[in-house]
């Protein structure tokens, strides 16, 4: 008997072959092309705000990190000056002689201006040995063909060169500590010769010659130390010795964790905004599935009378929602890469003046699996609903015998469990915060998700005004939209929590963004406005860069119509994972501390205290970390050994992340063995206008001086500007949602009105005329925006006081809760005014319908 | 006397670079008190005729006239206040909102007019009592088994006395029972109220409730139940 031939088994997907997947997405395509594309669209919309935060996050400290790392190369250890004025570079000759050292190169870091044609920038200024190409870093590695290249003048990474519009051969100005220098670039150089410092804002030169610019002789900043293969704890411990409790003995890539801490806050606000991001596509993807529901039910029920079975339906809906999570995840990265370059890819300046920070992005793959899992996932749970028609002892053909639109109905239950896991969030949110503040994103977090649960319920006491209203005065496009919103009850709710979410982020970041301005704010015009005129060496808002001033104070105190003048210092002190700013103030300013800024102690005894040697505020993050109270002592690690100082008031961070300390500038000239200014003030004679006093003593100085004098509004207005540019992400990201959700919410609505034309036209049958339904129409729209709204203001404010709440106790910054009303109202009309006047004309149009439409002919 | 009248008229489609009669020049009258029935199968152009008579749309050629208005001549909107205030449409897949209550589906084309919503719900409950749905008020349509959803349906068409009722295939969603129940109710309607009832139907059974049927085969009209034409029954 011969044996029948065998039929090659294809490969085959719960029962389904790809090509038969393949067939029926083809047919689903066709069919539901435009509600796939809208679908899409809302993922990708989703993805892409993810991916670009994500990217633009982890892009500051990778480039910062590679940047760092492509400088030191095999270096594990380094000897750190805790002061701009550097140690003696006879410590690096002495550190390379200790047993267990390869190499020890030593580096001189300062601030700097470079100057070109196109304009200015604020830079680092390096200068190297030809030793630390021994070092096999990225970025020096090719260094040594270029040592006689860098001699008698500058090498610009070609970013900086662009920015400033030079070339190689051309020369620049250079601002260093106060005096101007004209060198000529030697070389521009790109990635291919320095690798990620190219991005880097940079002024490369050799050592020798960037100490005598910087009238530094024989000083450097940092020695980078390659020990042996396992001696790095014995080196370690020589290299304490050496430096004797005057130089901070650190690992080589410390500046890494550094960055790492100042970058924390900015990070994490704009970490919410994603997952925010994240929920609001997802919205919008179960939205546009929502429009295809009914088709896709029918379907699914047809295919289930053709015999196929539950397995067979799950892998059809999966392999739908794979492709389309899939592609759409494809765009949304794509654009958030867009994105991550554009709107978010700014770097803080503010940041930049401290750390090596790059502008380059970094796409790791992390950020792109993320927002590839968050989009498919997104159009699985959108997808795959219709599986609940799978469910047993449900007739196969049970959707079709239901009448309107199905699934649309939210029952009692669901509203009262729903809005009980809301409360249930928001009161494990609120105890999660209490208990331990830095916990407060992750709060924001779960206010978001708490955000929705309360929509069906505000919904449901929306409609139920709404019907009131209608029956008791008469509103009778009330009650026809009262009734077409239940209707449609599981749409408009979706409707409603993408209002609410985007509403939620932008009011609780945007909130808390204003109240951190308005606190920095005050800070910045009580501290620039305590003298008229100021004079500093560049544009860093940190006043962290001392100037050589032999005959300046006395030049410009004897200018007409100047009164006095008064010096100010500071610098970056790294104390653990912190890059602390100092400021130091003169122990005769009437002002010594920031009244705005307070937070803990009293003001007039504090003044007085800081005017005694040995007293400094401290930043609250700082003093919690330290357990530190008012009165209490506690040591910095300064220049000149480690100094105790005792507490004489709490104040907030004054802007700066990692905290701040402040003293007065006898200690600070004392222990930091400099009597620089970093920052001239200067009090003007009653009667003399400000911009009259910058005139005479720019006058005085004459044209060579490479100091800036400006009044104190011009002062106040180019450090907010900083400040702010240092949030313009938060502004950027929140700005990106309403407006992305505005236009969102306005296709969806498009989209909603447009699948009831079928109802439209059988009211138009029975005599509704147009206006009668646009107006209908435009009311329905104007409840569902209004719950989301409602909904996500109030959740927002709530999340806004979180935020302050986290700003001020984990980050020390000054953050005055403000309920903000004049930015709720924009944030609303910004969302449900452009969103209404956008559905508008589709709205009208939808209401022209023609009533044949109702008639199944 | 509320008489429709349709006077010799055409409806023609454009399309695909052809041109088809769905009305091909038909002259109808229907008196008030009367139940007529247009008989066909799919694409006769009994739906286009109804709509004509509803004036939902304007023939090509010919007039139509209800009691002594002429309707063609009327504008967009007077159309549309006609259709609100003269005529009741029910259609096949009744169009009922499934977030409303028995009595606001019912009530739904009342408010379209001057009526508070107080009297809207005075003039539409007698109409659900009396189609048997007095218990079923507050009832939402998925709540409520076909016929009683198409019942709503009639009621929504009858609540603001109409001078006339159309009905697009009214069984067209139902089993033989409710067809049938549904058949009576607009008879009795139609007897009741004395107005001119026209029903579209390709059920046979249903021209046994009317008192005239007419057969509408490529857009003309003959007297009679023609049941030689192919036209699939239902139920």
């Amino acid at each position: 008997m011969r044996r029948a031939p065998r039929i090659p088994t294809r490969p085959r997907i719960l029962g389904m072959t790809p090509a038969g997947l393949y067939a029926l997405y083809r047919v689903h395509w066709h069919t539901n092309r435009g509600s796939e594309l809208m679908a899409g669209a809302g993922i990708a919309i989703g993805v892409s705000l993810v991916f670009g935060v994500l990217v633009a996050n982890s892009s500051i400290l990778g480039s910062t990190r590679e940047a760092i790392n492509a400088v030191n190369g095999s270096a594990s250890l380094a000897l750190v000056a805790r002061s701009p004025g550097g140690v003696d570079q006879q410590l690096a000759q002495r550190a390379s002689e200790l047993p267990g050292v390869q190499t020890a190169v030593p580096i001189l870091r300062q601030s700097a201006v470079i100057e070109g044609p196109r304009g200015h920038m604020l830079a680092q200024l390096v200068g190297v040995s030809p030793l630390i190409v021994s070092l096999r870093g990225a970025a020096v590695k090719d260094l040594g063909a270029g040592a006689r290249l860098l001699e008698n003048g500058v090498g610009l990474p070609s970013s900086v060169a662009e920015a400033v519009g030079v070339q190689a051969e051309d020369n620049a100005r250079l601002l260093v500590n106060g005096s101007p220098h004209l060198l000529r670039v030697q070389a521009v150089l790109d990635a291919g010769a320095i690798g990620s410092l190219a991005s880097s804002r940079v002024v490369v030169m050799l050592l020798g010659n960037a100490q005598t610019l910087a009238g530094m002789p024989g000083r450097v900043t940092q020695v980078l130390v390659k020990t042996y293969p396992g001696r790095d704890k014995q080196v370690e411990a020589e290299l304490q010795h050496l430096a004797g409790g005057r130089v901070n003995v650190e690992p080589a890539n410390h500046e890494i964790a550094l960055a790492e801490t100042a970058l924390t806050p900015t990070n994490q606000s704009t970490s919410l905004f994603a997952a925010i991001s994240l929920m609001v596509g997802f919205l919008l993807a179960f939205n546009a599935m929502l429009l295809t529901m009914p088709d896709r039910r029918w379907h699914m029920a047809e295919l289930r009378e053709q015999t196929y079975t539950s397995r067979q339906i799950v892998a059809i809906l999966g392999s739908q929602a794979l492709v389309l999570g899939i592609a759409a995840s494809v765009v949304g990265v794509l654009v958030g890469y867009v994105l991550a370059r554009t709107v978010f890819g700014a770097v803080p300046s503010y940041l930049a003046t401290t750390f090596p920070i790059t502008g380059r992005q970094l796409v790791s793959i992390v950020p792109v699996i993320v927002a590839f899992a968050c989009g498919v996932l997104a159009a699985f749970m959108a997808a795959m609903s219709p599986i609940l028609d799978l469910r047993k002892y449900r007739d196969v053909d049970a959707m079709m015998s239901e009448p309107g639109e199905p699934g649309q109905n939210i029952t009692g239950e669901i509203v009262r469990g729903v809005a009980l896991l809301g409360v249930a969030i928001v009161v494990a949110a609120t105890l999660m915060v209490l208990l331990d503040s830095g916990l407060t994103i992750l709060g924001g977090v779960a206010l978001a998700l708490a955000t929705p649960c309360f929509v069906p319920l505000l919904f449901r006491a929306a409609t139920g005004v709404l019907g009131y209203v209608a029956h008791n005065y008469h509103g009778k496009m009330l009650a026809v939209a009262d009734i077409e919103l239940k209707a449609t009850a599981t749409r408009s709710v979706a409707l409603a929590c993408i209002t609410a979410l985007a509403i939620y982020g932008s009011i609780a970041v945007g909130g808390a963004r204003s109240d951190l301005i308005h606190g920095l704010d005050q800070g910045i015009s009580q501290q620039w406005h305590s003298a008229a005129i100021w004079i500093t060496p560049n544009e860093n808002i940190h006043d962290t860069d001392s100037f050589e001033a032999p005959g300046v104070a006395s030049v410009v105190s004897r200018t007409a119509g100047i009164a006095a003048v008064s010096a100010r210092q500071g610098s970056f002190l790294d104390v653990g994972s912190h890059r602390l700013w100092v400021r130091a103030a003169p122990p005769g300013n009437p002002a010594m501390i920031l009244s705005s800024q307070l937070e803990d102690g009293a003001l007039a005894r504090a003044e007085a205290l800081m005017r005694r040697p040995g007293w400094a505020t401290v930043s609250s993050g700082f003093a919690s970390e330290h357990g530190l109270r008012v009165g209490r002592s506690f040591t910095l690690p300064t220049p000149s050994g480690v100094v105790p100082f005792r507490v004489a008031a709490i104040t907030t961070n004054i802007g700066w992340p990692p905290g701040t300390i402040t003293l007065n500038t006898t200690d600070y000239s004392r222990y930091w063995q400099s009597a620089n200014p970093t920052t001239l003030a200067v009090d003007v004679r009653p009667g003399t206008i400000p911009a009259a006093g910058v005139r005479a003593i720019r006058q005085a100085l004459g044209p060579r001086t490479g100091l800036r004098v400006q009044t104190a509004d011009e002062r106040i207005a180019e450090v907010e500007a900083t400040a702010r540019q240092g949030l313009s992400i938060l502004n950027d990201v929140s700005n990106l949602l309403l407006l992305i959700s505005a236009l969102a919410l306005a296709a969806a609505l498009t989209a909603t009105i447009y699948q009831r034309r079928g109802r439209l036209a059988s009211l138009k049958a029975q005599g509704y005329v147009r206006w009668q339904l646009w107006r209908g129409v435009l009311l329905e729209s104007a409840v569902v925006l209004g719950i989301g709204c409602l909904d996500g203001a109030i959740l927002g404010l709530y999340g806004h006081a979180l935020a302050d709440h986290y700003l001020r106790t984990n980050t020390g910054f000054p953050a005055p809760f403000n309920i903000g009303l004049a930015q709720i109202a924009l944030t609303l009309v910004i969302v449900a005014g452009a969103s209404l006047v956008v559905i508008s004309i589709p709205g009208y149009s939808a209401a022209g319908i023609a009533p044949e439409l109702s008639f199944q002919e | 006397m509320s008489t429709l009248e349709l006077r010799s008229v055409v409806k023609r489609y454009e399309g695909g670079g052809e041109t088809v009669h769905a009305v091909d020049g038909v002259s109808l009258t229907v008196e008030s008190g009367e139940f007529v029935a247009l008989y066909g199968p799919s694409g006769s152009g009994k739906t286009t005729l109804l709509m004509l008579a509803a004036t939902i749309k304007l023939p090509d050629a010919g007039s139509v006239v209800f009691g002594n208005q002429e309707l063609t001549c009327l504008s967009g909107d007077e159309r549309a206040r006609f259709r609100l205030e003269k005529t009741g449409i029910v259609f096949q897949s009744f169009h009922l909102s499934r977030g409303a209550t028995a009595l606001e589906n019912a009530c739904m084309k009342l408010f379209a007019t001057d009526v508070t919503i107080r009297q809207a719900r005075d003039m539409a409950r007698p109409w659900l009592e009396r189609l048997g749905l007095g218990d079923r008020l507050d009832r939402r349509p998925p709540e409520m088994s076909m016929g009683e959803r198409q019942r709503v349906a009639i009621a929504r068409a009858l609540a603001n006395k109409p001078s006339m009722l159309l009905a697009d295939e009214p069984t067209g969603n139902l089993d033989t029972r409710r067809s049938r129940e549904v058949l009576e109710l607009l008879r009795e309607i139609c007897v009741e109220e004395r107005i001119p009832v026209v029903l579209v139907t390709h059920d046979p059974q249903a021209t046994a409730y009317v008192n005239r049927v007419h057969t509408l085969c490529d857009g003309k009209l003959t007297d009679g139940l023609d049941l030689d034409l192919q036209v699939p029954v239902l139920g």
